[in-house]
């Protein structure tokens, strides 16, 4: 059994590409001389005689206003003849009789165009005409030209975020009692330049729950609290560290950051919704590299060329084949006729996603014209496009109504024990349905015998059989297609491999010079393998992301970690490393980070430890007049800053303090179920499938335009757009929610049972139930407040009423939502 | 405590059907603030490029948030002024004030409605030369001229037409794909190939909200299909921007909400309560905190809610209309209730201060029976939004309120089947009115035959740089960052119809 599953759909396309590509090369054996030859006489015979006949005839099928674009062949700009489509170049200027378009005019070939109406012979022998005179043309824009560039590389390389990170020297700072680590020292050494003192410690109390939350997404239980506070020993505050790093629960928090970079959605989005029945296998693949603390070099490098990490020594493994499923889970114009249009626009969306992810660029900024800030020329982009062009994005989704863009997907071995299930399962289905299948044709046999004898009923019986058996036997023969034992994954695999032309403006008819696939010049620096003309040079494209002394990707990434774990980046433009980016606020204290990730191998879990053991980390999210009239933003870090809970970690803390947390992975998502269709009509179906599931939030269906209400509603990433840092509001519908929706009211109701089961008499209850909430004691004055409002509702509440009010009321808090 | 909450008891005492509605709306806290009058804008701020303040930018300008200000009893209205949603200043003086979107999800056929071709019924039976195979169908609808300006408006909209010298029809209208997907989105968001705001978020990015007791984007029952919620969605504008949708599409208003008002579990009284005791919570965590917008923010959100909880579903609420108002919109009628309740509902959340209000209706897409399939949307659609126009000039409020009209696309003059017309991207109509739009005037069009847009050609770009420049807004000058650059509603594109304006 093959790796691939190709389908009779994807081999032609890959034909059609082949073919395209040789028109390039045939187009670029044409000089320029060629438009020079045009004088006024012959402009002004092709608008009397060609032009008028081109646009009555053929623009309709063959032209940028074309509703389905036939051939992938423009007639309505010189370029686009001399181009030609998929079947090579129409026209030869000067030569009548090598050229194609003339043939088909005439009906001398297989080729018979306008297809309806012929055209007379007097028309023909003007195109002959014409194509002698060197097919004088004025449509012509400035296709074929070298595209010219203003842009001053070596003055771009000076740039901050290009030069590659170097160790610097710690800096000297006065207190020197104060810090723990480097990282304190260099936040520190910008304290008191600035006259800044950093604010009291944070208590254990809330440095563990601020620590919970931040590694794991969960509050810790009463019992978890209790058990660090009694712990006298020095490294008490190390033990929860490491405990959290090693709970299965930090994939899932830390996975979710990535996900929401990684645009993660399971549907399409955009006009046409479409489900992606197969994309929970990339966000597992996240959250289990996550959790194995994945080397971020290996995670990257999978992510860009998974399936070619092998070098054809050896097949690629299910992992690494699900891992580029990040290049093929974006929204895509699935309702775009022209295959060349969407290929551009998915090609556009896949440099987006790889430059904003992994180097904080915005590349596709230069999809039509040089970048407008920043040192990336048109000619990069298409350095980059070419990559992408020679890949082919296998994201599924079924052709049908409205989607005409349907691609094929991975096939993966899943693991031992599931393949002879699934080849015992498959065997039963085959061998019900032809039993089935020979009754039904049995049955049928009988009644045709009867031929007109047939009674009515009997009649309508054989309407019906007519249908089964039809179905059964589709069924049949889509089962007998299927491997038994395969599952499917989103990714990517190498497609037709070839260099880009510049489209000129980013139009499709403007073709200009063509451009070796490579990575943007401003970074030449970092060591490039080249590309050869058998790879797409995705495997390329992974080492240079990945090289040690890549200014970026390393940056980029311990900004991200910085980010989550203190609520601001030092560069606060999470995605833009760019020139309208942010500067570092820290900029020593970045490379120091950038190297230091670099040198332990890349590990995510080592980052965010030595993060969270610094001093700064640990600092209380106290005010201080002076300091928040000096710097109100908080961006030298005088203190901790005030962090929200993400709408996930808002979910599964309720979950968790109601009791009711489900705890396992999920295994699969309930959009696989749901299988092939268009998310509008599946609505109904996946919210009752969806009631009562407790499961954490990442493990919800992500469908684009479809968000799961509370994750909408509390700021989740939008999966449709890159999202390295999340919108923050506070607006009313949000708090609507917390009053009135039935999940919140279901987990206050939950947690009060928990509260009047556990604990005896009323101030024990209101203890627990601020401990549960708050994972901190109440204080007596809050207790004897609880209590009168406890008293207060009593007329209209019995007593789990009661504590149900009063549990919500401490779950709508802002003390639950907010981490101090 | 109680009396200080703004929202709170003590508002009760006059029945409320004996005030006029003004006077209701200021009773339930629901009137938009007065003392913003369209004299008070002046022309300092045009062309001035604006940026977004950050909620914590703007408090910090504050001595005190507004947390404290609630809590000591001043006004919401002085408030809200600092919030994201607060009422800005537009560019330069604006003509409208707020905008009510009909949006006819299908296409609805120009050549039967708005753009009268007489040479459709001289070459009946013909075929144009791009469209072989299809023969040119005249409309079988008799169009005669209405109001002072002698519209030509065809017999299927007879109400409306009494209208005509308040409408401007835009003959010209254009857009790039004849899909009823992308179509919709590109009129929404301007594009469909990428996810972007939609004009309604724009707007209100641009202008803020009259009322902060109101969401200031609602769309009454939008489509779930064709870009479903991009079509109302902030993108990469703040959430807040984004729109409100009560009701699913084709759904019976009647029977629609806005989501989670309800709370079936407690009374209203002792969701106070327990309001009052969520925000003794929320203030223990500020003063233990000094300073801090954000729950600031979060005490001020739980006021909002609760006064949204009781606006809301007394606006949805229409039972304190006339009776003659009620049949004006056709509410009653099977044929007309459904348009004709969001119609009056629209009515009402304008007057109340929204900003921008959609309401939806289809399907228009006619490929076969035209005859009876657009008879029947016509019927149910006529009288409604005659009604709408009619109901806003005695209030006042058509001046400042922009009412449009309009689908994804027109459809063919020639038909492929019997009775059906198919998509027409090329050429198509829309209207306008109010807004300090001009009455009794035909605006662009198509050629003789009504295939595509010849004269004053206008595309949803340019639809939406005039709606723009109605409210006062520089399209080119209302931009917002993201991944490294400005955005704006028309991208690149973008002509105000200068023509249209009064």
């Amino acid at each position: 059994m093959g790796r691939y599953f190709f389908s009779a759909v994807f081999l032609r396309v890959i034909n059609k590409t082949k073919i395209f590509g040789t028109a390039f090369a045939a187009v670029a054996a044409l000089g320029q001389a060629d438009a020079a030859k045009s004088d006024a006489a012959g402009m002004a015979f092709f608008e009397k005689n060609i032009r008028p006949v081109l646009a009555n005839n053929c623009y309709q099928c063959h032209s940028a206003e074309a509703r389905n674009l036939k051939g992938e062949l423009f007639l309505d700009s010189k370029q686009g003849m001399l181009n030609g489509g998929e079947s090579g170049p129409v026209i030869v200027p000067g030569k009548p009789a090598e050229s194609r378009l003339l043939q088909a005019i005439r009906r001398d070939g297989k080729l018979k165009m306008p297809p309806r109406n012929k055209l007379s012979g007097r028309v023909a022998d003007n195109f002959a005409k014409w194509i002698r005179m060197g097919a004088p043309d004025p449509r012509v824009a400035n296709g074929g030209n070298p595209v010219k560039s203003k842009i001053d590389l070596e003055a771009g390389r000076k740039f901050w975020s290009f030069i590659p990170p170097d160790t610097p020297d710690t800096p000297e700072v006065a207190d020197n009692t104060w810090p723990r680590g480097e990282i304190d020292r260099f936040v520190l050494a910008k304290l008191e330049a600035n006259n800044l003192s950093p604010v009291r410690d944070a208590t254990r109390h809330e440095l563990i729950r601020r620590t919970y939350f931040d590694l794991i997404g969960l509050p810790p239980s009463p019992g978890q609290v209790a058990a660090f506070l009694s712990d006298t020993s020095v490294n008490a505050f190390e033990k929860v560290v490491d405990e959290l790093l090693r709970s299965p629960h930090f994939g899932e928090h830390w996975g979710r950051h990535w996900l929401d970079v990684a645009r993660y959605s399971e549907s399409n989005g955009m006009e046409r919704n479409f489900t992606y029945p197969h994309a929970w296998r990339y966000r597992d693949y996240v959250i289990d590299s996550f959790n194995d603390d994945k080397s971020f070099r290996r995670f990257v490098r999978e992510q860009v060329a998974g399936d070619l990490l092998g070098r054809d020594k050896r097949e690629p493994t299910d992992e690494e084949l699900v891992a580029t499923g990040f290049l093929a889970l974006g929204p895509k114009p699935l309702n775009q006729g022209n295959k060349v249009l969407f290929k551009l626009d998915v090609v556009d969306e896949q440099i987006d996603v790889t430059t904003r992810a992994f180097l904080g660029l915005t590349v596709s900024c230069a999809r039509c014209h040089d970048h407008k800030f920043d040192p990336i020329p048109t000619r990069d982009y298409y350095a980059m496009a070419g990559i992408f062009r020679s890949t082919d994005a296998l994201y599924g989704t079924v052709n049908g109504q409205g989607n005409r863009q349907a691609s094929d997907l991975h096939a993966i071995a899943g693991n031992e024990a599931d393949r002879v299930e699934k080849t015992r399962k498959h065997d039963n289905s085959l061998y019900r349905l032809n039993g089935r299948l020979l009754i039904m044709e049995e049955e049928m046999r009988e009644y045709r015998e009867k031929g007109s004898n047939a009674t009515g009923n009997e009649r309508t019986r054989m309407r019906t059989l007519t249908r089964d058996i039809r179905d059964a036997r589709a069924n049949i023969k889509s089962l007998e297609k299927k491997s038994p034992d395969a599952d499917y994954a989103m990714g990517v695999r190498d497609g037709r491999i070839g260099d880009a032309r510049v489209l000129v403006r980013g139009e499709i008819r403007n073709q200009g010079q063509t451009v070796k696939r490579g990575f943007p010049q401003v970074m030449d620096g970092v060591k490039a393998y080249p590309i050869s003309n058998r790879s797409s040079g995705r495997l390329q494209l992974a080492n240079w992301l990945t090289q040690p002394d890549n200014p970026l990707t390393s940056r980029v990434m311990a900004n991200r970690i910085w980010h989550h774990l203190f609520g601001e980046g030092i560069v606060r433009t999470m995605d833009n490393f760019g020139a309208t980016g942010e500067r570092p606020t820290h900029p020593g204290l970045l490379d120091y980070l950038a190297v230091r990730f670099v040198e332990h191998d890349w590990s995510v879990k080592s980052m965010i430890r030595e993060m969270v053991l610094s001093r700064t980390y640990q600092l209380s999210s106290d005010t201080t007049e002076a300091n928040a009239a000096a710097d109100p933003s908080n961006r030298f870090l005088w203190r901790m800053n005030h962090k929200r809970l993400g709408a996930e970690a808002l979910r599964d803390a309720m979950l968790a303090t109601s009791g009711r947390l489900d705890r396992q992975p999920a295994g699969g998502s309930v959009v696989t179920k749901l299988g092939n269709v268009n998310v509008g009509r599946a609505q109904r179906q996946l919210s009752q499938m969806q009631r009562n599931t407790s499961q954490r939030s990442v493990y919800l269906p992500i469908l684009r335009n479809a968000l799961p209400e509370m994750m909408r509603l509390f700021d989740t990433a939008e999966p449709s757009l890159i999202v390295g840092k999340r919108n923050e509001t506070t607006v009313p519908t949000q708090a609507l929610y917390l009053m009135n929706n039935p999940f919140v009211i279901g987990q206050a109701f939950n947690m009060a049972k928990r509260v009047m089961d556990t604990a005896e008499g009323r101030p024990d209850g209101i203890r627990l139930a601020y401990e549960l909430a708050f994972a901190r004691a109440a204080t007596d004055d809050e207790v004897s407040r609880a209590h009168e409002f406890l008293n207060s509702v009593a007329e209209e509440k019995d007593r789990p009423g009661q504590w149900t009010v009063l549990c919500q009321a401490l779950l709508a808090s802002a003390e639950f939502r907010y981490i101090d | 405590m109680d009396s200080a909450l703004p929202g709170a008891a003590g508002q009760r005492g006059i029945p409320l059907y004996r005030l006029t509605s003004q006077q209701r709306l200021a009773k339930r806290g629901l009137a938009p603030d007065k003392n913003r009058t369209m004299n008070n804008w002046n022309n300092s701020t045009c062309g001035n490029h604006r940026y977004l303040l950050s909620r914590r930018d703007m408090l910090s300008g504050l001595s005190a948030g507004f947390g404290y200000m609630a809590f000591a009893g001043i006004s919401t209205a002085q408030a809200a002024a600092s919030t994201p949603l607060a009422s800005r200043r537009p560019h330069f003086l604006p003509k409208a004030k707020r905008v009510i979107f009909c949006c006819m999800r299908g296409g609805p056929s120009h050549v039967d409605t708005f753009d009268y071709k007489p040479a459709l019924a001289r070459d009946e039976g013909k075929q144009l030369p791009k469209f072989r195979n299809r023969e040119l169908m005249p409309s079988p609808w008799e169009f005669k001229q209405h109001g002072q300006g002698g519209l030509r408006i065809s017999g299927l909209f007879p109400r409306l037409a009494e209208h005509a010298d308040d409408l401007c029809l835009l003959n010209g209208m254009h857009s790039s794909v004849p899909a009823h997907p992308q179509s919709f989105l590109q009129l929404h968001t301007g594009s469909f190939q990428f996810v972007r705001p939609s004009m309604g978020a724009w707007v209100l990015y641009g202008l803020g909200t009259e009322n902060q007791n109101l969401p200031g984007f609602i769309s009454l029952c939008p489509p779930d299909n064709v870009g479903g919620a991009q079509n109302y969605g902030s993108a990469f504008l703040p959430a807040f921007y984004q729109g409100t949708k009560i009701g699913q599409f084709n759904q019976n208003i009647r029977t629609a909400s806005l989501r989670n008002l309800d709370n079936q579990q407690v009374s209203g009284k002792l969701q106070r309560k327990q309001l009052n005791f969520v925000q003794s919570l929320n203030r223990d965590l500020l003063d233990r905190k000094k300073q801090s917008s954000q729950i600031e923010g979060v005490i001020e959100s739980y006021e909002l809610a609760f006064r949204m909880q009781s606006a809301v579903p007394e606006l949805m609420e229409i039972g304190d209309e006339s009776q003659a108002t009620l049949e004006n919109y056709g509410i009653g009628n099977r044929a007309t209730e459904n348009f004709g309740r969001q119609c009056l509902m629209a009515r009402r959340f304008a007057e109340a201060g929204v900003r921008f209000i959609e309401v939806a209706h289809g399907n228009w897409d006619q490929h076969r029976n035209l005859n009876s399939a657009l008879t029947r949307n016509c019927a149910a659609t006529d009288q409604p939004l005659a009604a709408l126009l009619r109901d806003l000039k005695e209030r006042g409020l058509l001046d400042e309120t922009l009412v449009v009209w309009g689908g994804e696309f027109g459809r063919t003059p020639h038909i492929k089947q019997n009775d059906g017309r198919d998509h027409n991207s090329t050429g198509f109509s829309f209207w306008m009115a109010g807004g300090g739009v001009k009455g009794g005037m035909t605006y662009g069009a198509t050629d003789e035959h009504g295939v595509a847009a010849v004269e004053n050609r206008m595309h949803f770009h340019d639809l939406h740089a005039t709606i723009l420049h109605l409210l006062g807004l520089d399209h080119e000058a209302l931009t917002y960052k993201y991944a490294g650059r400005d955005f704006r509603l028309t991208d690149v594109h973008g002509n105000v119809a200068h023509d249209i304006i009064a």
